[in-house]
């Protein structure tokens, strides 16, 4: 009884008659409708919908914009996969001159040995405690840390613009935002492009230890807006997000109820009442054989 | 104007409308949900990698192994279940998860070591410490769906403790791919409908995705203009509520 009531009080809110509806409950919607405020879905969620996004659209438009911004731009471009070759040039056993053993020999305490390429030539990594070191294997000279020079061939050796480089700058300390701090220390080797392009080379064991350019940092600032973390926590779960985000779930709820009764439901009785006048004669006959039953 | 603006709004609306409820919930979940259980890793415990007694020295020596497997780009020492091996990398991905071919090699004897369900399961268990046993082991050469960016194939070893954990371990390295369980699922599921990851690609950068997100700009924007419009109509008053 309740549910057909508020269905038409719904239909009379949105001014769709359905004559079959208003047929059969006429006589017993009339005492509810006497009431001061009977509750109408449609007002309810068009004030709720209109005062919400007075005060939260505005955080609507940046979700919108900062998600769009994250979804357009591929996340491996972001992550500056595309700045650098992936080599797969291969170790010549022949160029390990300077054998193994003598390493152990000259280090004892090495561990984790590594045989790999720096650039082109054959080279040893290793680690004392927490220390890194490269030595080449061929003559057995140790390249650590890591000169200006070198690495910067390094970076060019694995960037893939055309740029040259603009400058090397070596970082001991306090790494800039974006770089953790075990990969320190790091030649910072920038290259010339619009969105400005960094290589981090480490200055202990010659890998590109991060890449970064200007798109990331966009990307870091999106994601924050639209996680709504303006402190430094990177967290999705701050209150200032709760609060809002509470208050949004209600906001397009009550969006969705709007859609349904101003967009779709015009939609359905539109479409009946095309129907209706297309083939009056029959439609009208199965109606009133659906009404009796 | 603003005929069309109402227009934009309602159309637009009526397009994307249940995925804007969807955004908005399913970001409020991550909001609201607990993340460290949502990694997945409460039963996880990390690989006690004892350093093996044997000296480096004492091992077959870097150049020896070399020789024998010429396709290498590199080498490096390798402790599994402190073990000593040699992990020859054949082919090199910029990321541990894109394909990589690896070869295994026992540092003691030299022999060409693979990651079969035997070894696979004994690393799954050093790496658990929950309750439960292994209920079964599958080899998945496809996509993963706990780990969808995993692109190696690698052993499943599932056990049957109260959150249906799996362990994943890369067939090729006999790396921990990563733990994963009921808690993770739920929590992904949530990450599939946010990112409209219907296909469960592991990525948000998909056609349906940006064409949902021009759409809204166009909800926004209409609805921003609409909402301006209205405070300068005085359409805005407290008393009216």
């Amino acid at each position: 009884m309740v549910c057909a009531a508020a269905l038409t009080l719904l239909t009379n809110a949105s001014g769709i008659f359905i004559v079959e509806n208003d047929t059969i409950n006429t006589k017993k919607i009339k005492p509810k409708t006497i009431r001061k405020k009977p509750f109408k879905l449609f007002n309810f969620s068009h004030k709720l919908h209109k005062w919400l996004m007075l005060f939260i659209g505005a955080q609507f438009v940046i979700w919108s914009v900062t998600g769009t911004y994250m979804v357009f731009f591929d996340i491996d471009y972001i992550h500056g996969d595309s700045l650098v070759v992936t080599h797969q040039s291969k170790i010549n056993p022949e160029n390990l001159t300077y054998p193994s053993q003598a390493l152990f020999q000259q280090y004892p305490r090495a561990k984790n040995l590594s045989v790999g390429l720096l650039i082109d030539r054959e080279v040893y990594r290793f680690n004392i405690a927490k220390q890194q070191y490269i030595i080449d294997a061929h003559s057995g000279e140790l390249l650590s840390p890591l000169t200006k020079n070198t690495a910067t061939a390094i970076a060019k050796h694995f960037y893939t613009g055309d740029g040259g480089v603009i400058n090397a700058e070596l970082i001991s300390s306090n790494p800039p935002f974006g770089l953790r701090e075990r990969h320190l220390p790091v030649w910072q080797v920038n290259f010339d492009h619009f969105s400005s392009p960094t290589l981090y080379i480490s200055a202990n064991n010659g890998k590109a230890v991060g890449k970064r350019h200007q798109f990331w940092y966009i990307f870091d600032w999106m994601f924050r807006l639209h996680i709504m973390d303006y402190g430094d926590e990177q967290d999705p779960s701050n209150w200032l997000l709760f609060f809002i985000a509470s208050l949004a779930f209600f906001a397009a709820l009550s969006g969705l109820v709007l859609t349904y009764f101003k967009v779709i439901k015009p939609m359905i009785s539109s479409g009946k009442k095309r129907a209706n006048t297309a083939k009056k004669t029959p439609q009208d006959s199965q109606l009133s054989v659906g009404d009796k039953a | 104007m603003m005929i069309w603006v109402r227009k934009i709004h309602k159309w637009a609306s009526l397009l994307i409308g249940l995925q804007v409820f969807i955004w908005v919930a399913s970001g409020l979940t991550f909001n609201v949900i607990d993340h460290d259980k949502a990694r997945g890793n409460v039963y996880r415990q990390t690989l006690i990698t004892k350093q093996s007694t044997i000296a480096n020295k004492d091992l077959l020596p870097v150049e020896v192994i070399l020789k024998s497997y010429p396709d290498t780009i590199e080498l490096n020492q390798a402790n599994i279940l402190s073990q000593p091996y040699y992990l020859l990398t054949q082919q090199h991905g910029l990321y541990r998860h894109l394909p990589n071919s690896y070869h295994i090699v026992n540092a003691i004897t030299g022999e060409l070591t693979l990651v079969d369900e035997q070894l696979a399961t004994a690393i799954a268990k050093a790496s658990y410490n929950g309750p439960g046993n292994i209920k079964s082991v599958v080899l998945i050469a496809s996509t993963i769906s706990d780990y969808p960016k995993q692109q190696n194939p690698s052993w499943q070893i599932n056990f049957d403790d109260d959150l249906e954990t799996s362990v994943y371990v890369e067939q090729g390295s006999g790396r921990l791919v990563g733990h994963s369980n009921s808690d993770k699922r739920f929590a992904d599921f949530f990450f599939m409908l946010h990112f409209m990851d219907y296909g469960t690609e592991g990525s948000f950068n998909t056609v349906q995705m940006m064409l949902f997100a021009f759409i809204t700009l166009w909800l926004t924007f209409s609805g921003l203009i609409w909402t301006i419009h209205m405070l300068r109509k005085g359409k805005y008053r407290v008393k009216k509520l």
